[in-house]
């Protein structure tokens, strides 16, 4: 009996977290002027605790509040009924303790769970769409308190997000349907975002997606406004600086207004928006990129902007803080820290505007003259 | 009998090396082009928007890294076709066999090597500290000096870094780095911190102007090959090397930076 008692709890402690030193003796504090500061953190494929650490450090110096986090649910229920939380317990305790707040990103089918014909990596049928659900209510239910935001998928007007299939508003209603009832009796704190839809020109019938204005209209005509409590919008500015005005046929920052349109339009005005996606990008080789001085300009120049103009926005979240490794190519240049963790001087710009540190009016000289 | 046993010796080291060395020419054949490009041509990927390495004019291809083809594959023996591929999909052509090189301004990706073999570089876009010929300026000597410099590029970091180690530099930053060039030009910084590609293409418009060049970071540009088959990879990088001896390499990148 004694034997059985001590192998019984040799077996639990064996289960559970192993000690960590890598958690700060104390929970720290954001020091920001503007709360409103926001990144998405890529911390889901990070090997080692310590890159976790840094990378929460990174952005609590930078003075960002809020983080978005990706927690895929094919990493937490890799079989059916059996959720393995130490990833995301691990992350959501360095946020805590980095006093970063979190809305959590959910999506990304387990294997088990795809269409077995397609096997596509995001194809869900229907009959599935309650295991999804319990596993976003599982996930508010265990972090309620550290993470009362929940987006409930990822860019679904995207064939791509959207396993391979067309994009489908009314499928897309039907999963947050599915899901906000859940999620709310797990957590009724828990504050569900729908969309974050990505800014894009497809229109119907294209294989590719919808774009997101049509997608958003379609929801709201389907009766999505029941089933979530603010929009999560994906905001990039392309080529375009912060200001330029926003046209159903232009992707720019300021398309995020189209969207506040058709919420106002639906009688959903009082909810609040997060743009969970934002950024410009500095790569020499993409076609879509913008010198490295416009991107952390135009960056700066947009956080002024919806200060002055949005005040129905939550939270600005650039992408990305960091990879965990450089992938050669036009994504390395949303950073604001490099792969070994090297802040870039966009960070420097963006931490001087959060932490209400000196910030010249322009960044640069004036260009030189001959004669001066 | 003393004599003997050193023949004897000198014989037991002498032989094998003499087997190995006859076994190694019996397995040795030259480089033959028509068993690395059986098409009888060199078939370049290019990402031809990207000037002044390649970029289109009337539908063909033009640029530094197109003549760089056309020269690699005359010296090779064989005449070069170059295929337009977007930048992301450069490296899924060239694995998938519808190219055979990809010379397109890349660097060194780690990561492919299981697939893909680079050549040495044939060109340097890494960071170079500029200065009036005039007043040679090192970086060992920038303390205190006006540095002109991008805002918020690699240039920008580099002088973080620096100033991590230490160093007292008085920073000007500029929109762009024709900016900062000219901030040196006029005598309004000591120095310059600007991508060697940037300096290039400045300093061909100011044919009157000369300056102090120095390397500060390494930023090499290669050509890929795939692994299979070697011969590829190896004419093409003794072919470079034979540009480069020849210095029609060098003129290449006189024409067009």
């Amino acid at each position: 009996m004694l034997a059985a008692l001590v192998l019984a709890a040799l077996l639990i402690l064996s289960r559970r977290e192993p000690a960590t030193d890598y958690l700060p003796a104390e929970r720290l504090s954001v020091e920001t002027e503007k709360p409103q500061v926001c990144v998405h953190t890529l911390l889901e494929n990070e090997v080692e605790e310590q890159a976790i650490l840094r990378s929460l450090e990174l952005a609590r110096e930078l003075g960002a509040s809020t983080i978005v986090q990706f927690f895929p649910w094919a990493y937490v229920e890799r079989e059916p009924g059996r959720y393995s939380w130490s990833l995301a317990d691990r992350i959501v305790r360095h946020a805590q303790m980095q006093g970063l707040r979190v809305i959590a990103r959910l999506g990304l089918v387990p294997d088990w769970a795809r269409d077995r014909k397609t096997k596509a990596l995001n194809h869900l049928t229907e009959d599935l769409f309650p295991a999804f659900a319990a596993y976003a209510a599982a996930f508010a239910e265990r972090y309620a308190g550290p993470v009362d935001h929940l987006i409930v998928w990822n860019e679904p007007n995207l064939s791509f997000e959207w396993g391979y299939q067309p994009a489908d508003p009314a499928r897309y209603v039907r999963l947050l349907e599915a899901s906000y009832g859940p999620i709310k009796r797990a957590n009724p704190q828990a504050k569900v975002l729908a969309g974050a839809l990505a800014p894009t020109l497809e229109p119907r019938g294209s294989a590719a997606g919808l774009n997101e204005l049509d997608f958003l209209q379609e929801m709201y005509d389907l009766g999505a406004s029941e089933f979530f409590d603010a929009l999560a919008i994906h905001s990039y500015g392309f080529r375009e600086p912060p200001e330029a005005e926003p046209a159903p046929d232009q992707l720019n920052f300021r398309r995020s207004e189209l969207q506040r349109a058709i919420m106002l339009a639906a009688g959903d005005g009082h909810k609040r928006v997060y743009i969970t996606e934002s950024g410009w990008n500095d790569h020499p080789r993409w076609t879509q990129a913008v010198r490295p001085s416009q991107r952390a300009n135009y960056t700066l120049r947009a956080f002024e902007y919806v200060e002055r103009h949005w005040d129905w926005l939550e939270h600005l979240c650039v992408w990305a803080l960091r990879y965990p490794a450089d992938v050669y190519s036009y994504p390395d240049n949303f950073t604001l820290v490099s792969a070994d963790f090297a802040p870039k001087p966009i960070y420097y710009a963006l931490q001087d505007y959060a932490r209400g540190w000196a910030r010249s009016e322009t960044p640069w000289l004036p260009p030189p003259q001959a004669d001066a | 009998m003393k004599r003997r046993l050193q023949v004897t010796r000198a014989l037991t080291v002498a032989l094998p090396l003499l087997f190995l060395v006859a076994a190694s020419l019996r397995h040795y054949q030259p480089l033959d082009p028509a068993v690395a490009f059986p098409a009888g041509e060199i078939v370049i990927g290019v990402d031809a928007s990207f000037p002044p390495f390649a970029f289109d004019e009337g539908g063909e291809s033009r640029g530094l890294d197109i003549d760089l083809g056309i020269a690699l594959a005359r010296e090779i023996g064989l005449s070069a076709r170059f295929v337009s591929i977007s930048f992301n999909g450069l490296y899924d052509s060239l694995i998938a066999g519808k190219v055979d090189l990809l010379i397109s301004a890349l660097r060194v990706e780690p990561a492919r090597r299981d697939d893909v073999r680079y050549s040495q570089p044939y060109y340097n876009n890494g960071l170079v500290l500029v200065s009036e010929a005039s007043a040679s300026l090192e970086p060992e000597a920038l303390a205190g000096a006006p540095i002109a410099y991008e805002y918020a590029s690699s240039a920008d970091s580099q002088i973080r870094a620096w100033e991590r180690a230490g160093m007292r530099i008085e920073k000007r930053p500029y929109e762009l780095p024709a900016y900062a060039l000219d901030a040196l030009r006029f005598g309004q910084a000591e120095g310059a911190l600007v991508d060697a590609t940037s300096y290039r293409l400045y300093a061909k418009t100011q044919s009157d102007w000369r300056a102090n060049v120095s390397f500060v970071t390494h930023d090499p540009y290669v050509i890929a090959a795939r692994l299979d088959p070697s011969d590829a990879w190896k004419l093409v990088d003794s072919a470079l090397s034979a540009l480069k001896a020849s210095g029609e390499l060098a003129r290449i990148v006189e024409t067009w930076l």
